[in-house]
């Protein structure tokens, strides 16, 4: 059985942790009563920690226990300023990681954020490298939360930020998530984002339920590693639930991969390292010579592939997890933010030159009374 | 002191004297030729002398007809007479006082014992006195009959029997004749038993008495005043007189009978399979012993309860007192059971029934705390709920 850790940092991080831990009472609305008489159903044995600086973040949780929210007392809240967040987080350290020794040995540690806001995208890379000093065998997992490209360029500053000082870190890997997907669901943001929420919820428990049962082909928290450690270390996850219409399981790994089903947009073929797919599902459906040629197919692209086959009733799930050998979209990410903090360079120049100019008028003068 | 009452004695005196003499005086006016008269009061046996002529009172013969007996004789001489005089007319003796001789009228009658009598003569003749019997006046023939009606007993009841006597005592000096006691009319509260209407003796010598009893027996209840009863009787001079008794209450309550009630005590509901015991009591509260007091009952519904010793019997139930017993009750099905008790006996106006009722209740099996079964899992789920909730509160 593994021992788990997942941290939700930040108010993006608590929420998804929120979602995660609703997922686990068995999502949609029965939760909401689920959780007066049932406990949180975990593959594995399961810690959740929700850690921000923001008291209101933690109180609009429903689904965390008062216990798992963890408030790092900080005056103003960070402001989506990493400066103010990493003093937070070395000011709060040892009580931050007190709360997690508290919870026990853990093999895996997810850490969820945001790359954009103050909290979580400056707590997360150094609480990583606390836990890994904690922790000797631990393996980290960030999964990281993109901004919407048009949210504003502090947040992508600071996603650009924070992704190069995660790749620093010495975790296993990063599984990125964007944002930017939410355009896709529509309607307002607030369900936008709890749909996000709830797709990564149910990829991250999907996995650890992979990880930690027996297989009929097997994948373990090694295979899992070796994934992460490939191409950039970093990666993302695709996801599809066969429906009866179409029950063929090659299709429903191929649906897996397709952008639509991905959390990050990534071109599986061309860009992928080394992937891991799981799949699930009744046994009549799953035919291994299917599935082993499929995955053959895939091999041929994307350098290693593992599979995993768990018998479990129900139409064909597959999730798929991989490791990008380049990154193009962070690229442009990058360039944007650039782009955006020269101009704010620039802008600041020409104001500041601006009022230098004003104050030229006054320069020789005494106030007169 | 003895001096002052000395005084008017002798004032009194004088003044008879004074009488005395005017009275004389008075005659003194008649001359010798003259007629002259005298009044005299006179008892049975008292005589006036004039002359040779002597006058005896000898008889009242009849107060109310006037009639007086006397008689007349002349020392030496042929005249002796016994003759009725009547009252106020004048009855001439040797031709009368205008003749020499003596006219003697009846000028009023006292009594049976006394007479007024003016005696009418020439003065030539002397002078008429007074001369009172030796002998004591003679014994009176005078009845008196005292009248009693009495009841043997004056509070009764309707149905009660009751004696009447009837006394009739003669208390007078002569004998009492044609004696008639009218007890009538009868009284409607009353039916006459036996010696109705009363017989009593029609004479009654002095001291004697008779007595005559009846019987009735009370049909109506109420305050009744017993009117007088009136005896009429004559003397031996067929004087009429009448003589009552005095008037008097007597109540009549009405019939006492007996009253019986039936109480059967309260009685907390059985256990199933319990026993217990169910006590009755049946009280007299009327006025008359209850007889032949047969008690028993019935259970509804009939299955379910066993009742033991309910049927009883009882000779005689005492006003005022009660008799008590107690039964056996048995549940064997839970339910509502209904004994009624029926008691009939002899209440002193034919036979009477009473009933009396009491609601056992069998319980079923009894589940104590039953009620906790729904709170305790209802207080759990709530508690549990509150502690989720809290665990969930931040
Ligand atoms: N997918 C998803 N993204 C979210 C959610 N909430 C916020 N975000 C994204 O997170 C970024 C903002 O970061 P937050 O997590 O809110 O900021 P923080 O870590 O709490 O830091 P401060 O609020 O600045 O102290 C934005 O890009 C949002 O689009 C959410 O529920 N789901
Ligand atoms: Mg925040």
């Amino acid at each position: 059985m593994l021992n788990v850790l997942m941290l939700g940092v930040g108010q993006c991080g608590n929420r998804i942790l929120d979602a995660i831990n609703r997922e686990a009472f068995g999502g949609g609305g029965a939760a909401n009563l689920a959780k007066y008489y049932l406990r949180p159903k975990f593959p594995s044995r399961v810690e959740t920690l929700a850690i921000n600086t923001a008291i209101n973040d933690l109180k609009e949780l429903r689904f965390t226990t008062a216990k798992d929210r963890l408030h790092v007392p900080n005056l103003h809240g960070v402001g989506a300023n990493r400066n103010v967040g990493k003093q937070a987080f070395m000011d709060n350290r040892d009580m931050i990681m007190g709360e997690i020794e508290k919870r026990g040995d853990f093999d895996i540690a997810f850490v969820i954020t945001s790359t954009s806001g103050g909290t979580g995208s400056s707590f997360t890379p150094l609480l990583i490298n606390e836990l890994k000093r904690q922790y000797r065998d631990i393996t980290v997992v960030t999964v990281a939360i993109l901004p919407a490209r048009e949210e504003g360029s502090i947040y992508l500053q600071n996603a650009a930020f924070c992704m190069r000082e995660l790749m620093e870190v010495d975790a296993e890997g990063i599984i990125l998530a964007d944002n930017q997907n939410m355009k896709r669901f529509g309607g307002d943001i607030a369900s936008a984002y709890n749909k996000i929420n709830d797709m990564i919820a149910k990829r991250l428990l999907f996995l650890i339920e992979s990880l930690d049962s027996e297989m009929l082909s097997v994948t373990d928290l090694g295979d899992f590693k070796t994934v992460m450690n490939g191409g950039l270390r970093i990666g993302t996850m695709g996801f599809y639930q066969a429906d009866s219409k179409n029950l063929s399981i090659s299709d429903a790994i191929e649906n897996s991969l397709k952008p639509a089903n991905l959390l990050y947009p990534a071109n599986v073929a061309d860009d992928s390292a080394r992937a891991m797919i799981i799949i699930q599902g009744s046994r009549e459906h799953l035919d291994v010579d299917e599935i082993t040629k499929e995955v053959e197919r895939l091999t041929a692209s994307a350098g290693h592939v593992f599979k995993g086959i768990v018998i479990k009733k129900g139409n064909p799930k597959v999730l798929s997890v991989f490791t990008l050998a380049s990154a193009p979209e962070l690229e442009s990410i990058y360039a944007q933010a650039a782009r955006g903090m020269q101009d704010e360079k620039e802008k600041r120049c020409r104001a500041r030159k601006q009022l230098d100019d004003a104050f030229a008028h006054i320069e020789d003068l005494e106030e007169i009374y | 002191m003895r001096r002052l009452i000395c005084l008017p004695c002798l004032v009194c005196l004088l003044f008879s004297i004074l009488l005395v003499q005017a009275a004389h005086a008075k005659e003194d006016t008649d001359d010798s030729d003259e007629v002259a008269f005298k009044d005299f009061n006179l008892n049975i046996g008292d005589r006036i002398d004039l002359g040779d002529y002597q006058m005896e009172l000898i008889e009242i013969q009849s107060v109310r007809d006037g009639l007086v007996v006397m008689r007349t004789s002349k020392v030496g001489g042929p005249l002796d007479e016994q003759r009725a005089l009547l009252l106020d007319s004048p009855n001439n003796f040797d031709g009368g006082a205008e003749n020499g001789g003596i006219t003697i009228t009846v000028a009023d009658i006292f009594d049976e014992q006394s007479a007024k009598v003016r005696i009418e003569y020439q003065k030539s003749l002397g002078t008429a006195r007074k001369h009172a019997s030796e002998r004591p006046a003679a014994a009176l023939d005078k009845p008196e009959l005292s009248v009693q009606k009495s009841f043997e007993r004056n509070q009764m009841s309707v149905g009660d029997e009751v004696k009447v006597t009837l006394t009739v005592k003669n208390t007078g000096t002569g004998q009492a004749l044609g004696i008639k006691a009218e007890d009538a009319p009868p009284l409607p509260e009353f039916s006459y038993v036996a010696g109705y209407p009363p017989k009593i003796k029609e004479t009654l010598d002095s001291g004697q008495s008779d007595s005559a009893v009846y019987v009735m027996s009370a049909v109506k209840d109420g305050s009744i005043r017993v009117p007088a009863i009136i005896v009429s009787y004559t003397d031996a001079k067929k004087n009429a007189k009448s003589n009552s008794s005095e008037p008097f209450n007597i109540l009549i309550s009405p019939k006492s009978k007996a009253d019986l009630a039936v109480k059967l005590a309260g009685l907390a509901p059985i256990a199933l399979d319990g026993e217990s015991m169910l006590n009755i009591s049946i009280s007299n509260s009327g006025t008359a012993s209850a007889t032949r007091i047969e008690a028993d009952g019935t259970v509804m519904p009939s299955e379910g309860l066993q009742v033991t010793g309910l049927e009883k019997s009882f000779f005689e139930i005492m006003p005022g007192e009660e008799a008590n017993y107690s039964v056996r009750l048995l549940g064997q099905k839970p339910g509502n059971y209904t004994i009624r008790l029926i008691v009939n006996y002899e209440g002193g106006d034919g036979s009477v029934i009473r009933e009396g009722t009491a609601v056992v209740v069998v319980l079923g099996r009894e589940y104590k705390y039953q009620y906790l079964l729904l709170i305790v899992p209802i207080a759990i789920v709530i508690a549990w709920m509150y502690r989720r909730y809290r665990e969930y509160k931040y």
